[in-house]
């Protein structure tokens, strides 16, 4: 690991330029604190969805929380492959993967194996497989720009492309995640928080219901600080299945007329 | 499924027998076989042959119908011509059952089933434990020489071996003043035969996967066990890299809390090269550096969290299930939880949903249990490695 002898040796100096490029959103001392989007603690970006987005599909839906923009079809029910065992009940297959311009660095584009076992986590015990047996329903989800929560945003609009596609459902499955700032707990988080948290917890839940399909923490918690988080975002997800039901609605208002 | 039978036969309590009968008796699909157990119970008791009474409703529980049915009806032979090889003729059948569990596969008939169930409910379970009970843990530290460190963990039947490599890199621009730990399982198809081509891959992910959200902390390395910040040779420039490799030798159920105990020893035991750098270089420049061979540097393990698995089987939870159990969950919450009574990390298995109230109880119930786990577990580690420094 020896120096190169030719260069000629710059001024290094090891933190002080870097740490000011490092901490530009986050100061824990700062108490007046904002966030990069102006938005308070515990609000949540403006949620879009639109119904049938692919033609070819099932059922497929769009989803764009600020600069997150997913876009998820709905395969099947359809002949399991040929390997695969006898079941009773019907299959599940999540994939989830990122365009090679979701990223700010130029991606590979390839399956996320992490977000595609989470997605099938938080869905399969809301879909109610028993109805269509020996048979496999494919979920493919694509992240087109990855802007921060893009697995919340994966997963609700995986919920919606199911019900677009007329699989039966115990309720629809709503996800919020929330990051831990110093003392600040902030809902859905953009990249950049996401990528300075302390601590991450993401909750996926079939608000009607309410129950718990999915949950992730990440970092170090105090039970308080759980339970908020929890409440929070359970809370959330409530008013985010509201505007899913509504975008429901629209589409198939619209297609009546 | 097997050596369940010789438990039965060696080990059961007059509790038990009341607890198989009840157990039985809400269950209606298994109600003839029960009631077919009756009938034979009442013909031995005729031929007063008090102890096969216990015998048979254990029997009874893991024979199907098909099968009770000639054992019925030679008993009923035995008993009427009074015979006194009757027990005898039971124990043979009993050894010579086909052994229908093979490790991997779980194959329970909906009697071994519902007994797992009941038993869990009455807070004793088929080894004889308490939901909140642990299987006792071995630990062996420096089992692989070729590692910088590492352990191997055995809870029952569960093996898995941890190992910790450490090697010189350079830190990622994004955090220059921290060092690079990654943590990958193996799930070896000599464990179970369907872990061969990538049967395994898809838990070897999962386990990774959670493993790494339960030790590493958050993105800023907030609440993470390993202090990234220690492992800085020169800012910005050179760092070590820890590679964590875990393999599942054997699986019997709990992996996750079997890895996390393995890795905690596995630190504990790892000895990383005093390095010595070259002074003089500055700028962009590489420098130069001497590894010692004779100093190491140890860990200080006592932040990393244990990982403690609730499996919820009914309305109950219970900690280190085996894979029988853990073929009857609904769903289970893995939660890391450190010395300070801090959540570290949460995971959540299965697909059935959960009331929050439910996981918060779960959070306090994996808490309480921690508490114990952790002294256990640094007990033991320090006993191997005492025992592994006097060899």
């Amino acid at each position: 690991m020896a120096g190169q002898p030719g260069t000629t040796p710059t001024t290094y100096s090891p933190s002080p330029t870097t740490q000011k490029t490092r901490k530009p959103i986050f100061n824990k001392d700062d108490v007046d604190w904002v966030r990069p989007d102006g938005r308070g603690f515990h609000q949540c970006r403006p949620a879009f969805f639109r119904t049938g987005a692919v033609n070819a599909a099932s059922g497929s839906a769009y989803a764009e929380f600020g600069n997150t923009k997913v876009i998820v079809s709905v395969f099947g029910p359809r002949e399991s492959k040929k390997a695969m065992m006898y079941s009773d009940i019907g299959r599940l297959n999540c994939s989830v993967s990122y365009t090679t311009f979701a990223t700010p660095v130029r991606g590979q584009g390839s399956e996320h194996k992490d977000f595609s076992s989470m997605l099938h986590k938080s869905l399969e015990g809301a879909i109610i497989l028993e109805t269509f047996p020996k048979t496999t329903v494919d979920v493919f989800a694509l992240v087109l720009e990855s802007g921060g929560s893009d697995l919340p945003v994966v997963i609700s609009c995986a919920s919606l492309a199911l019900a677009d596609a007329g699989i039966l459902m115990h309720d629809l499955v709503a996800s919020v995640s929330l990051s831990c700032l110093g003392k600040n707990l902030v809902i859905d988080p953009i990249l950049e928080e996401e990528s300075y948290q302390d601590g991450g917890l993401l909750i996926t839940c079939m608000p009607s219901r309410y129950e718990v399909t999915q949950l992730t923490v990440t970092g170090e918690w105090s039970t308080p600080k759980i339970n908020e988080g929890m409440q929070l975002c359970l809370d959330a997800c409530s008013k985010l299945a509201k505007i899913m039901r509504s975008c429901l609605k629209e589409a198939t208002s619209t297609s009546q007329e | 499924m097997r050596f369940l039978h010789f438990t039965f036969l060696l080990h059961l309590k007059p509790i038990s027998i009341t607890r198989l009968s009840l157990a039985h008796q809400s269950q209606p699909a298994a109600s003839f076989t029960f009631l077919l157990n009756l009938f034979v119970c009442f013909l031995l008791l005729r031929t007063s042959v008090p102890l096969t009474l216990t015998h048979f409703l254990c029997f009874g529980l893991r024979w199907s119908v098909a099968e009770a049915l000639p054992l019925a009806s030679f008993s009923f032979l035995s008993a009427s011509s009074g015979s006194p090889f009757l027990f005898f003729a039971f124990k043979f059948s009993v050894q010579f059952s086909p052994v229908r569990y093979s490790t991997g596969m779980v194959g329970l008939s909906p009697g071994e089933k519902h007994f797992i169930q009941g038993g869990i409910a009455q807070d004793i379970r088929s080894d004889g434990r308490k939901r909140l009970t642990y299987r006792p843990i071995n630990v062996e530290t420096g089992v692989i020489p070729q590692a910088n460190g590492s352990a191997r963990i055995r809870m029952g039947a569960t093996d898995v071996i941890s190992t910790v490599k450490a090697e010189l890199g350079k830190p990622i621009s994004l955090q220059p003043d921290k060092g690079k730990v990654s943590i990958y399982v193996d799930c070896s198809p000599t464990a179970a035969p369907m872990f061969e081509g990538r049967g395994g891959e898809e838990l070897s992910t999962e386990l990774s996967v959670a493993l790494q959200r339960s030790l590493l902390g958050g993105k800023s390395g907030a609440g993470a066990g390993i202090d990234l910040s220690s492992l800085v040779v020169v800012e910005g420039k050179i760092c070590w890299d820890l590679y964590i490799d875990c393999l599942v030798v054997c699986s019997d159920g709990n992996l996750l809390d079997a890895l996390g105990a393995a890795i905690k020893a596995a630190l504990s035991n790892t000895g990383i090269p005093r390095v010595q750098v070259a002074a003089g270089a500055s700028g962009d420049e590489q420098p130069e550096v001497d590894i010692s061979d004779e100093e190491f540097l140890q860990f200080d393990t006592s932040d990393i969290p244990v990982i403690v698995t609730l499996t919820k089987v009914g309305r109950h939870y219970i900690v280190d299930a085996t894979t029988e159990e853990e073929s009857q969950m609904s769903s289970a919450i893995s939660i890391s939880v450190n010395r300070k009574g801090h959540i570290c990390g949460l995971t959540k298995r299965g697909g059935a949903g959960l009331d929050p109230s439910i996981v918060l109880d779960m959070i306090s119930v994996a808490k309480h249990v921690s508490e114990q786990l952790i002294n256990k577990l640094d007990s033991e580690i320090a006993a191997a490695e005492a025992g592994e420094d006097e060899s």
